[in-house]
């Protein structure tokens, strides 16, 4: 199947991050600079940490302030969960996994995951986090892993990244080398603090950001318009 | 020189006007002084003592100067006389100084000093509970926005008016069902809507809000039938899409009715309303509308109309004469003679009328007995006619005799029935700024056109005095009753005559000015009315082709322009729409409504920069209006920020949520942000304030699309292509539900519609194709996607799906070249991602191509 596949593609990434650390350590950028056909997609996401201190819990992740951070407690790996429920998404997709069932020999649930992941689940570009080596020092992550699956029972690494004293947004595409591979169609997102910097045991993470694509002003249609022309009359306001 | 040469006449004017400037003990003497003069001339040998009577009464020495010769002769019969005289003095005193508060109320509210106003009141309602005073400092807590201290002290009143208040204040603090029960009772079905068409308006508005959309449109009519002038309900009838044509509404057989209620109306108030909406209503107790505060706001001039007591009036024409005191003079023009003879004769414009009365009496004429009989009509008609010129109370004697107190009570009447106020009091308001005006010297309409025609008439300086002074003549009628009588009404039958005459002239020539301008303001109205009427209905080019009709000045007005820009706004037409909205901001900057129209304008032509200078212009313009906040929520929503949108959308919803398209705009948001649930409910919101509001129709289809519930947004997209039957896009979108429910001959038939409706959208010939692509026929969806390049030819989408049909068709080369060309269009990423994989797999076989993909 094509996650299996792609998942393969992404888990063959940090082997070729590993091969030029120097080049591939992120180090983080001031601003969070995202292309305006993405947008935020985790809000609806259950978010878990693996600990925490009192305080400084997972809410701090998600409060848009970059003062506040999450502090883990506990033996490394350090985790965060996000887990999307799409349960509309859900309910509604059966009726297209039957019209597909039909046309492609599929049977039961396997079609459904199929489709959910390729049609009603937007995809999963970027990943941005927000830490701050001044601030943090030898709480501030160095080496992150980035896994995705449709529960804690089988997730796989898609990606690993080492940072490099960041300070700021840290950008991480989830994008593969093959262009078609841009997306990752999951159910479940963890990210893994592998290593802090100086040998550091407990973790701070200010802020995490999950980027996907927008869905299509237009319900339905396989393309986005480009053109003014076109975009002017694609919806009533 | 006048002051030297005629002292009496001076000290007359000035000692009555000194009284309401500031109420010193002395001066307040004086006037209870003034008051027994007559009384105690017919008994008191004053005329004796006086070696030139008809002098010293013409001319009628100052009160202060006057009462020391006449206490030695009888001091002890004045003093007890003065004690009994004191108590009906002290009421006098007490209604003297009800009416100046009443008066000062009434010129801070003009003056918007509305805090002030609000003090006074409350002063003058402590001091005197009367229920008028009430509603007066109603209004005053309306003024100064605080409905929710008029509801309290006018819950439970009765009267028609306070009724209506209490209404406006339940409605501004949203209280819609008091409000309702108030209007009209559940247990009393008989009772009747306050204060006319006005109160039929808001009874509709309170039904329109609750969504009683057929009672509301009665109301609406009900209100028109009684003032077919009110602009008001004829628009919220368009509104709700059941204005009957502005061609039957606005009619000759309207004009006509107008004018014969204008007719039937005294033709001497019609001469001083020429230019007042009240006259045009059409009935009596419809003017009692102008107590309601809009009506107010519409007619600033005169926001004194709900004056309870009017004499209150004359002393702010008094207080003005004394404040200028040069201007003295001119009233004293007259040398004693003419006052003598002014004496005499009445003034003139109630003499024609009087003149019954004098015919009918002037059989015993020296008789003082007849006078006493003649006075009390004489001075009736002088307060209908003349109305504010003379104030019977202020000046009226405490000490009457039994007639004349009679005719106070039937003048005080029909104020008490609330039959008459407030033209009373219009008309006095009227006066009162009229006379402002002629004593700095700027002629008023009103008094300067009497003034003249009277002068014209007599060719006598006196007419003026006649005008000015009426409470002079007044009193000095009251002194010289028993002398002069015969002669006054003898000479007074022959004035009347003259003057009828000349008034029937004049008449007939204002009745055909009234004729032309009622049919000319018709005429108008039923322009917009159309205009509007049609653009609620939709039918947008024909109220386009309305609206053209306009004169020029009108239709360069932003109303006008607004609308002409919503029409082609409805019409999908955003180019020529942005022309006339911009013209519209130029022209009148501070024009907000539609200007949340506009803003979507520019949101749909991408004009990012300019989008934004609108936003802040409107925010400075007024920071509390909806119509900025939308436009601010759209300049984020233009740049992708969803969330700082939908706070500013939510902004506009709080200021006024009853602007049905700040709920629309929440809701888009939130369906922006893939918050279907809030989403809904916000377009549910947006059609519970206006269910013809085919926006948020739209919404919901569109919701229920994405959510893949096709019969769902089958129905809605329904609904608001029935509200809008023009616009292409709509049928775009309800060809789009239809193919979802694979009704695919009705969905192609819906698109083959809206192409044709507008040919320049190319959206329906997009989802055409791609109909057609599900249905297999590729080589007609080649051709229609060939028209769209015509129409835009740099769409990556276009190519996109192209290529994908070159591909089912195995013409490869060109399936590669179509992708190409649609990489080369930069498309977002979703999109980059599957064209590429397209294109790599051009060269698999089917079987191993993932449609779905495309």
């Amino acid at each position: 199947m094509e996650s299996d596949g792609e998942e393969e593609a992404a888990a063959a990434t940090p082997g070729t991050a590993g091969a030029a650390p120097a080049a591939g350590r992120l180090k983080g950028c001031p601003e969070l600079s995202v292309e305006g056909d993405m947008r935020e997609m985790a809000k609806t996401a259950a978010w878990s940490v693996s600990s925490c201190k009192p305080g400084n819990g997972v809410a701090s992740l998600r409060d848009d302030s970059l003062d506040t951070y999450w502090q883990s407690d506990g033996a490394q790996p350090h985790l965060v969960n996000i887990q999307f429920q799409k349960k509309v998404q859900l309910q509604v997709s059966r009726r297209a996994a039957a019209a597909a069932s039909a046309r492609f020999g599929l049977d039961g649930w396997r079609v459904i995951f199929f489709f959910l992941l390729n049609l009603l689940f937007g995809g999963i570009q970027l990943v941005v986090l927000y830490v701050d080596f001044k601030l943090d020092e030898s709480y501030t992550p160095s080496k992150i892993s980035i896994r995705a699956g449709d529960g804690f029972h089988n997730l796989k690494e898609i990606k690993t990244v080492d940072l490099l004293k960041p300070v700021g947004w840290v950008h991480i595409s989830l994008s593969g080398t093959d262009p078609r591979e841009t997306f990752i169609h999951t159910f479940m997102l963890q990210i893994a603090v592998l290593a802090n910097h100086l040998n550091g045991r407990d973790t701070h993470v200010r802020q995490i950001k999950i980027y996907g694509p927008r869905p299509n002003p237009v319900p339905h249609q396989p393309f986005h318009f480009t053109s003014r022309e076109c975009i002017m009359y694609s919806t009533i306001r | 020189q006048h002051i030297t040469s005629n002292q009496g006449s001076q000290t007359i004017q000035t000692t009555p006007g000194r009284a309401p400037r500031s109420l010193t003990p002395t001066q307040r003497c004086f006037r209870i002084r003034l008051v027994p003069i007559p009384h105690r001339s017919k008994i008191a040998p004053r005329k004796a003592s006086n070696p030139n009577p008809p002098v010293a009464i013409q001319t009628r020495p100052p009160p202060a100067s006057l009462s020391p010769p006449l206490l030695p002769p009888s001091a002890r019969a004045a003093r007890r006389r003065r004690r009994r005289l004191l108590l009906a003095g002290a009421a006098r005193e007490r209604r003297a100084m009800e009416t100046l508060m009443v008066d000062r109320v009434h010129s801070s509210l003009r003056l918007f000093m509305n805090r002030n106003a609000v003090f006074l009141c409350e002063r003058l309602c402590a001091q005197f509970p009367a229920e008028t005073n009430v509603q007066l400092l109603a209004t005053c807590y309306l003024h100064n926005n605080q409905p929710y201290a008029s509801y309290h002290i006018l819950k439970g009143k009765k009267l028609p008016e306070s009724r209506y208040l209490f209404a406006i204040s339940c409605f501004r603090m949203n209280l819609l069902r008091e409000a309702e029960e108030t209007l009209c009772p559940v247990n009393e079905p008989n009772v009747e809507v306050p204060s006319g068409a006005t109160g039929h308006y808001l009874l509709g508005l309170i039904y329109r809000y609750t969504g009683r959309v057929a009672a509301a449109a009665e109301q609406f009519t009900q209100a028109l039938t009684l003032d077919p002038l009110l602009w008001a309900a004829y628009e919220e009838l368009c509104i709700l899409g059941v204005a009957e044509d502005a061609n039957e509404c606005f009619t000759e057989a309207t004009a006509l009715r107008l004018q014969q209620e204008q007719t039937s109306t005294s033709n001497l108030e019609k001469s001083n309303f020429v230019n007042e909406n009240r006259v045009l209503s059409p009935n009596v107790s419809a003017s009692l509308v102008d107590i309601s505060p809009k009506h107010i706001k519409q007619l600033p001039a005169n926001n004194t109309a709900e004056v309870p007591g009017y004499p209150h009036l004359r002393a702010t024409a008094l207080h003005v004469q004394n404040t200028v005191p040069s201007n003295v003079g001119q009233f004293d023009s007259p040398s004693p003679t003419v006052t003598q003879t002014s004496g005499i004769v009445p003034p003139p414009l109630f003499r024609n009328l009087h003149a019954y009365q004098n015919t009918t009496s002037g059989d015993a004429p020296a008789k003082p007995k007849v006078n006493a009989v003649n006075q009390p009509p004489r001075r009736k008609y002088l307060d209908e006619a003349r109305l504010k010129k003379v104030t019977g109370r202020l000046f009226n004697p405490s000490g009457d005799s039994v007639p004349r107190r009679s005719a106070r009570l039937s003048r005080d009447t029909p104020i008490n029935s609330n039959s008459n106020i407030s033209q009373f009091g219009g008309n006095g308001s009227d006066h009162s700024s009229g006379k402002l005006r002629v004593n700095s010297s700027t002629p008023s309409k009103l008094c300067s056109t009497a003034i003249r025609s009277v002068q014209v008439r007599k060719g006598k300086p006196r007419a003026t005095e006649n005008f000015d002074e009426g409470s002079r003549y007044e009193a000095v009628d009251e002194m010289w009753t028993d002398n002069i009588a015969a002669t006054s009404s003898s000479l007074s039958i022959a004035e009347g005559r003259y003057f009828e005459q000349d008034k029937a002239e004049r008449t007939l020539s204002q009745d055909s000015k009234m004729a032309t301008g009622i049919k000319e303001l018709l005429g108008l109205l039923r322009t917009l009315g159309e205009g509007y009427r049609l653009s609620c209905l939709f039918k947008c080019q024909e109220a386009l082709e309305i609206y053209r009709k306009l004169p020029e000045p009108q239709f360069n007005t932003g109303w006008v322009l607004c609308q002409v820009g919503k029409a082609y706004f409805e019409l999908v037409d955003y180019l020529e729409a942005d022309h006339f909205f911009e013209f519209a901001h130029r022209l009148s900057p501070c024009t907000l409504e539609g200007m949340d129209i506009y803003s979507t304008v520019l949101y749909h032509l991408n004009e990012e920069m300019r989008l934004s200078y609108l936003a802040q212009e409107l925010i400075s313009v007024d920071r509390l209006s909806p119509q900025a906040w939308c436009a601010v929520g759209n300049c984020f929503a233009l740049r992708k920020d969803h969330e700082t949108a939908l706070k500013n959308f939510q902004r506009a919803v709080q200021l006024d949520s009853r602007v049905a398209y700040a709920h629309t705009l929440c809701g888009h948001e939130y369906s922006a942000l893939e918050d279907y649930e809030n989403s809904v409910k916000f377009y549910r919101c947006a059609l519970q304030v206006d269910e013809r509001h085919y926006n948020a129709w739209y919404g919901l289809g569109v919701v229920y699309l994405r959510q893949e519930k096709f019969e769902f947004a089958e129905h809605h997209f329904r609904r608001a292509f029935q509200i809008n039957p023009r616009s292409s896009v709509l049928m775009c979108y309800l060809g789009m539900a239809l193919h979802a429910l694979k009704r695919d001959e009705d969905a192609l038939e819906m698109m083959e519609k809206a192409i044709f409706s507008d040919k320049k959208n190319p959206l329906p010939k997009y989802q055409k194709a791609l109909i057609l692509v599900g249905l297999q026929k590729y080589q007609e969806a080649l051709d229609e996607l060939e028209r769209l390049r015509e129409i835009a030819p740099h769409e990556s989408s276009m190519y996109a799906l192209m290529g994908k049909i070159y591909k089912q068709l195995n013409i490869l080369d060109k399936a590669v070249f179509c992708f190409g060309v649609a990489l080369d269009l930069k498309p977002p990423a979703a999109d980059l991602a599957i064209i590429k994989s397209a294109m790599e797999k051009v060269h698999l076989p089917d079987e191993l191509m993932e449609d779905d993909d495309l």
